[in-house]
């Protein structure tokens, strides 16, 4: 500092950024608040369903990947309960068979990182999993356990959506608890594959649950995907991963819409979505407004409170 | 005559300034410090573990800036010494758990760390941000919110101190340890009352009665951390005497064994009067946690945030 001007402005500064802090926690006191108050309003799964089939309304749906897995273990009850509560509109979930045939909710293939446990998941039965407790986000644990799909099926059941990941090569086992629990209606299926495989493959269950294409836009085929989809299944929303925000593709979303099928993106991390992630909405929520400019009418999130605050100050979630 | 208006302007900044400055002399930490010295039942302190972990990755800046947001008093964070005697934050020995890279700590420079990003909560990728120093931590944190050091004991104090002298925040930092008094006085001899020191009562001390009296005779610590597994555990009983003798006790509600039960997770499954407000009702000054925001939250409502002005 070669002035003298430069060192009482930075005095000034420093005297000044403590008021700043004050204005911080008084906001973060409001939002809070906010908070408290949409989590009492549960969204009726009808009005769900009708805006997953709509392409065309601006109201934009939000997936929580794993569940709520900062405030509780991922893939647990609880964490499919604060969804609930926070007004996440689907939960995103992954589905894998023990030995013994139970159908349980678990993203790796071996419970070590979640659990108190240890093992590849088709190794174990279901009898020694229920011995065990989940872990929290920073690996310790905690009281809640490893549920089933049906557990966790029937707490969706008329409240939220659900995506099953992992479910494809199990889905005639996963499908029987989907009927047992009467959850079809709120049931959503992903494969990155062309149309003709899924209709041999999974052609009894079309008419029966949600299924959506995941089309990779750094593949040259891209659009062609898209459109053998649109003029056969035509189904209620496309997930498109988008490497570069400057893809021609993006450009295709508008005209996806209005032929009647949503476009969903990942918010996850920068490979998904040009750059434009969760991460770096902490910094700056406005981030999400690239979502919105390139009509993206679902997203999947990381940061579900951040995005449904975001998204509910520009009215476009309700 | 410009020059002179000028002039003017600049005394009138520098008076302002002063006065302002004069104003704002009792820092934050200052005041904290202070309620650590003299605890007392209308402030209760509340520690965040790893900083707010939930919010973004563990042992990160943004996880301990957002601790100052939301206003916690002091924030836990490990530190370990890199292969070229850097002190960075990390908490396992190795960066595979917490980063996208692979190796112990100590075998990695901090230009090797610098290149890794840190993982949020469960593994998730995708944050771009750097594993800190501890430098870095106090540079962010000097007159903000405290810093409890955990991993330092019999090992890494004297580089941790030197950093703090640097940063000038040696009262702002409290280092803790498992070890007695005559191992921390036999290696660190006079260097431990020039820090804020705080032994940890863990539940395997052989003798606490022994190891608090030994302590007590020698540094006469303001502040003790305290585990016990269960009501009848020896440690229990030794909070009675503290409080007694007006000294601050910490008590860790991160898991079962550390609190007889009364964790975080209980606040939020049954109701935070039923552990939170029952540590409190046995004596904890302050309350480490996992869950920041929801037991400043619960302080606010029981009247236990009540500064001391």
């Amino acid at each position: 500092m070669k002035h003298p001007i430069s060192i009482i402005f930075f005095l000034c500064f420093l005297t000044f950024s403590s008021c700043k802090k004050e204005v911080k926690s008084s906001q973060i006191t409001q939002i809070r608040e906010e908070v408290t108050k949409t989590e009492k309003t549960v969204a009726p799964i009808a009005a769900l369903i009708s805006n997953l089939e709509d392409s065309k309304d601006n109201q934009v749906i939000v997936v929580a990947h794993r569940g709520d897995w900062r405030n509780a273990p991922e893939n647990s009850l609880q964490a499919i309960e604060n969804c609930i509560k926070m007004g996440v509109d689907m939960v995103e979930i992954d589905i894998r068979e023990t030995k013994d045939g139970q159908l349980v909710l678990m993203h790796d293939e071996t419970i070590d990182r979640t659990t108190t446990g240890s093992g590849k998941i088709s190794d174990l039965t279901w009898e020694y999993l229920q011995t065990l407790q989940l872990r929290d986000g920073i690996g310790h644990e905690t009281p809640h356990k490893i549920p089933t799909l049906e557990e966790a099926l029937n707490l969706c059941k008329d409240k939220i959506l659900v995506n099953l990941d992992k479910s494809y090569s199990i889905f005639d086992k996963c499908f029987q608890i989907i009927e047992k629990t009467g959850t079809q209606n709120q049931v959503v299926i992903k494969g990155a594959i062309p149309y003709q495989q899924v209709k041999s493959e999974f052609g009894t269950y079309l008419d029966n649950v949600f299924f959506m294409p995941i089309v990779r836009l750094k593949e040259p085929n891209s659009r062609e995907i898209v459109d053998s989809y649109l003029d056969s299944l035509q189904p209620v929303a496309f997930e498109f991963t988008v490497p570069q925000d400057t893809i021609k593709m993006i450009e295709y979303f508008d005209d996806i819409r209005e032929a009647g099928s949503s476009v969903w993106v990942n918010s996850l991390w920068p490979p998904h979505n040009g750059g434009h992630d969760d991460e770096k909405a902490v910094l700056d929520p406005t981030i999400y407004d690239w979502f919105i400019e390139n009509d993206i009418d679902i997203i999947q999130t990381d940061r579900p409170k951040l995005l449904i605050e975001y998204l509910r100050s520009k009215e476009l979630h309700k | 005559m410009k020059k002179y208006f000028k002039r003017v302007i600049l005394i009138g900044l520098l008076l302002i300034g002063f006065l302002l400055k004069g104003q704002t002399d009792s820092t934050r930490t200052s005041i904290i410090l202070d309620h650590l010295k003299n605890p007392s039942k209308d402030y209760i302190l509340a520690v965040s573990h790893r900083g707010d972990w939930r919010y973004a990755p563990e042992n990160s800046l943004p996880a301990i800036q957002r601790c100052v947001d939301l206003g916690v008093d002091i924030v836990e964070i490990d530190v370990r010494l890199t292969k070229d005697g850097h002190l960075v934050a990390m908490h396992d020995k190795t960066v595979d758990r917490t980063t996208n890279g692979k190796g112990k700590v100590n075998d990695l420079t901090l230009e090797e760390i610098k290149l890794l990003r840190l993982k949020n909560a469960c593994g998730a990728r995708g944050s771009r941000i750097q594993v800190p120093t501890l430098e870095e931590i106090m540079n962010l944190t000097k007159d903000k919110i405290m810093i409890n050091l955990d991993k330092v004991e019999g090992e890494t104090v004297k580089e941790a101190y030197a950093i703090l002298k640097k940063t000038n925040t040696v009262n702002q930092a409290i280092f803790k340890g498992r070890e007695t008094v005559q191992f921390m006085r036999s290696k660190y001899g006079d260097l431990l009352d020039s820090i804020v020191y705080m032994p940890i009562l863990i539940d395997n001390t052989e003798n606490p009665v022994k190891f608090v009296e030994d302590y007590n005779k020698n540094l006469s610590p303001f502040a003790y951390e305290v585990t016990f597994e269960t009501e009848s555990s020896k440690n229990f009983k030794q909070i009675a005497m503290l409080k007694r003798e007006g000294v601050f006790v910490l008590n860790i509600a991160l898991w079962d064994a550390l609190v007889a039960g009364h964790t975080d997770e209980m606040s939020l499954l049954e109701g935070p009067d039923n552990s939170w407000g029952w540590l409190i009702e046995n004596g904890a000054n302050g309350i480490m946690t996992d869950r920041p925001e929801e037991l400043l939250s619960y302080l606010k409502l029981k009247g236990f945030r009540k500064l001391k002005e």
